[in-house]
């Protein structure tokens, strides 16, 4: 595992050849909590230690995002295999623990709370949703696999970056905009992903801040409960500066 | 500096505007409004004024002319929240707070509705803006005289200006002095910044361009009993706090005390017009699933720029069979929004920037109609703030996702961001319509707004968005990361001195029903590069004296004869006179 200075700016993709990011894997394991895939950006912090601190109604709502996932209700089996497939991709979700973004899809759906609009080239959110799975079969068909799920990793890859290029053609895409149905199915990917209080151990996010607030905005201040990030901290200047002996 | 502002200076906060003690009937211990004193009337009782909408707009001449001694019920189809048991500290769980019913978007360049710019509830979209209320330049209401393009207005910055004041007293608006438009001084001092705001605006600095901290409705310093800001940053999920100012704590108290009633939950489903004398009387609405009627003497309708030509449009009669007030077919002409395309910098240092308000610094400088930029108006640029979610869309919408996205998002507390206020122009095919074949629970139809840009504003955007991107390279930025949106509503029923080409003269009146006024800001003909809060609120408030002016006392001595309303409030000592 290589330290890696996060003042430097190399790990980003945009400033990297080929656009995409090094292996997660670099990174340390958490060891304070979940994040998911176990990603320790923050290793350990947990913003869930923190919740003893927060409103009550807050609490309760954030608690229940960890503690139930609800079932699947809306999609049919073979919908939530695809589109399971297809979340966890644009996630990069690629093994556990995960967070559960389709049924967290699923139940915003099946309750049929809407974000209020619909793109007037667009079916309502539930109907692409739906086409969505079917569009992403078609789409793997194209590359000659059998559907979606059971797609090689690579022609799944190929097959998302076109829907989020907006470059998919054919059959449920002759019908659906591409690149408007990303944006409508992105916004809840993300919607439920970045909801969830395990993401946020992982970017370093405080969280909710009410009734305590937050005191240290400068640049480079945190508040005495937030997380440090992994490799701040020299090992060897630090046990020299704190006098510690190894052994 | 006169003797007169450093007096205002040292007193800052503790002066109280003097004719609206909202902040002072808030209770200390809980955030909720006091509803215990509310006046409660009979629909039967014909009421001075019925409001559609408590928003900037109702909620604003709710205040002002209840004050008056108008009798006022305001009819809002979301809740009336209580920010204790109501709001969280959460992006995802503050989706209640947006108009969340079905609405058609479309048009070349269509716009996200929802969360990005329409409420519900009382305190309308204040209640999740970010809090930024700068006023507009007074060359806002001459665009076509000065720059050959939009629309003049039949009223002049300097009819404002007094309302200006009056409302940064009330909100209280807390910022630098501030040296565009019109300059003028803050009630309240300016808020400390973070270190994004402070990075971006040396970076801004190099480049010759200034920015300065506010203008933002968020006290500084404790204000009646309205607390000081925590800087917990999550203004656009509403202020448990109190600190930032939306109708719901800035003006529907005093409503309240003065006698209004606001009543929640009421879906206003049509206006009614009499036919034989062209007047309306009053509106149909749904409360609890069951169809109501209020009788006014008069009708304003405040339910912003998608709403409230929806209404008008569903509002037909023999008179207006094309929708009330329409039948010069401008009802829903000529909506407008901001291009508000944001970038995001990153830098060395962690700035965390879900701390401290999103409204925190604001430039000018690029206002006005420079020729040499190529296109006609411009831009303000104001920092953002986005939350993990928002921020998130941010990132894919640059293009990013899967493991790409996730190192981006784990970089997060590295990121700052800046956004633009592009001024669009108005187009009348830019406009609200009757989706016919799609309605809500109540059976009525929803609305159909189409948007396209026209070349200019996209040579504004572009614009903007660049000088953007050059303030993070200046300011030692490493990577940027950019992304297109929108902001805000306004227009869709504008006030004009032509009514072929206008809904309301300058008194908000519509030109076809002498009883109906639109009190919110779908009358504005342009909208400058200005968040629009603030002037929605200023031009409610001219309306309020305007309409004071001509009705004060006639009506309560004119209906001795009809039923009561049926409750009283108590009335204070200072109003019983």
């Amino acid at each position: 595992m290589a330290a890696r200075d996060f003042r430097n700016a190399e790990h980003l993709p945009n400033l990297r050849p080929d656009q995409q990011p090094a292996s997660p894997e670099e990174l340390p394991r958490q060891r304070n909590g979940v994040t998911p895939q176990m990603h320790g950006r923050y290793p350990d912090y947990n913003v869930l230690d923190e919740s003893e601190h927060w409103d009550e109604i807050t609490r309760r709502l954030v608690f229940e995002r960890v503690e139930s996932t609800p079932p699947i209700r809306f999609f049919t089996d073979a919908e939530a295999r695809t589109l399971g497939m297809f979340c966890d991709l644009v996630m990069a979700q690629d093994r556990e623990p995960k967070i559960a973004v389709l049924n967290m899809v699923d139940a915003k759906l099946f309750e049929g709370q809407l974000d209020g609009f619909r793109y007037a080239d667009m079916p309502e959110d539930r109907e692409t949703w739906r086409r969505l799975a079917l569009g992403l079969d078609a789409a793997a068909r194209q590359h000659g696999a059998g559907d979606f799920a059971g797609a090689a990793t690579d022609v799944q890859m190929r097959v998302v970056d076109a829907l989020a290029k907006g470059e998919l053609r054919g059959e449920v895409w002759d019908e659906m905009p591409p690149a408007k149905t990303w944006k409508v199915v992105s916004r809840a990917i993300l919607s439920a992903f970045y909801s969830h209080p395990w993401a946020w151990s992982e970017i370093g996010f405080g969280g909710p801040a009410y009734p305590r607030g937050y005191a240290r905005l400068g640049a480079g201040q945190r508040e005495n409960w937030e997380g440090a990030p992994a490799f701040e901290t020299d090992p060897v200047k630090d046990t020299e500066q704190r006098g510690v002996q190894g052994t | 500096m006169s003797r007169r502002h450093e007096l205002r200076t040292l007193l800052r906060g503790a002066l109280r505007p003097p004719d609206n003690d909202s902040a002072f009937l808030l209770d200390v211990h809980r955030r909720a409004v006091p509803q215990e004193r509310m006046a409660r009337y009979d629909d039967s009782y014909p009421v001075d004024l019925v409001i559609v909408g408590a928003g900037a707009g109702g909620g604003t001449l709710a205040q002002r002319l209840a004050r008056r001694g108008w009798k006022v019920v305001v009819l809002e189809s979301g809740p009336f929240w209580d920010p204790d048991e109501d709001w969280v500290s959460d992006e995802a769980g503050s989706h209640r707070l947006y108009w969340t019913d079905e609405r058609i978007t479309g048009g070349s360049d269509p716009v996200e509705l929802g969360k990005n710019n329409s409420g519900h509830g009382v305190g309308g979209s204040m209640v999740h803006y970010a809090g930024y209320c700068p006023r507009f330049h007074p060359s806002d209401f001459e665009v076509r005289s000065r720059d050959g393009v939009g629309e003049d207005w039949p009223i002049r910055y300097w009819d404002l200006k007094p309302h200006y004041e009056r409302l940064e007293l009330e909100l209280p608006v807390a910022g630098d002095y501030w040296p565009w438009g019109d300059p003028h001084r803050y009630p309240h001092t300016p808020h400390p910044i973070a270190g994004g705001a402070d990075a971006a605006r040396g970076g801004a600095k190099k480049l010759g361009i200034e920015m300065r901290v506010g203008p933002v409705g968020i006290t500084n310093g404790s204000f009646g009993n309205r607390p000081h800001c925590i800087y917990r940053g999550y203004c656009l999920q509403g202020c448990k706090v109190n600190a930032k100012a939306s109708p719901l704590v800035t003006h529907i108290p005093d409503a309240i005390e003065h006698g209004a009633e606001i009543r929640a939950h009421c879906m206003v489903t049509e206006v009614v017009l009499d036919d034989a004398s062209g007047q309306v009387t009053g509106v149909r609405y749904v409360s609890d699933g069951r169809e109501r009627f209020q009788r006014a003497d008069a009708v304003a309708v405040a339910g912003y720029s998608i709403e409230t030509p929806r209404l008008l449009l569903n509002s037909t009669s023999r008179r207006f069979p094309h929708g009330l007030a329409n039948n010069n077919d401008q009802v829903g002409r000529c909506v407008m929004v901001q291009g508000a395309p944001q970038v995001a910098g990153r830098f060395p240092d962690e700035m965390r920037m879900y701390k401290a308000p999103p409204p925190e610094i604001c430039s000018e400088q690029f206002y006005e109609t420079d020729e040499r930029r190529g296109f006609a108006r411009g831009f303000s640029i104001q920092t953002v703030g986005p939350l993990p979610i928002e921020h998130a869309q941010h990132v894919l919408g640059h293009g990013h996702w899967g493991q790409a996205l996730r190192e981006y998002m784990r970089d997060y507390n590295h990121w700052y961001t800046l956004g633009i206020l592009s001024e669009l122009l108005p187009l009348p095919e830019n406009r609200v319509t009757i989706a016919h074949d799609v309605t809500d629970e109540n059976g009525i139809p929803v609305a159909r707004m189409d948007y396209s840009q026209s070349e200019n504003d996209r040579k504004n955007i572009a614009y903007g968005k660049q000088t953007l991107h050059d303030i993070f390279d200046a300011a030692g930025a490493q990577d940027v990361l950019v992304t297109d949106r929108y902001a805000h509503l306004v227009g869709g029923c504008r006030m004009g001195s032509d009514p072929e080409r206008s809904v309301v003269d300058s008194d908000h009146r519509a030109w076809e029903v002498p009883n109906l006024f639109v009190a919110d800001g779908s009358v504005m003909p342009t909208q400058g590069s200005a968040n629009p809060a603030l002037t929605i609120m200023a031009l409610v408030s001219r309306l309020a004296e305007r309409l004071a002016l001509k009705r004060a006392g006639e009506s309560s001595a004119q209906r001795r004869h009809l039923p009561r309303r049926r409750s009283r409030p108590a009335l204070t000592g200072a109003d019983a006179g």
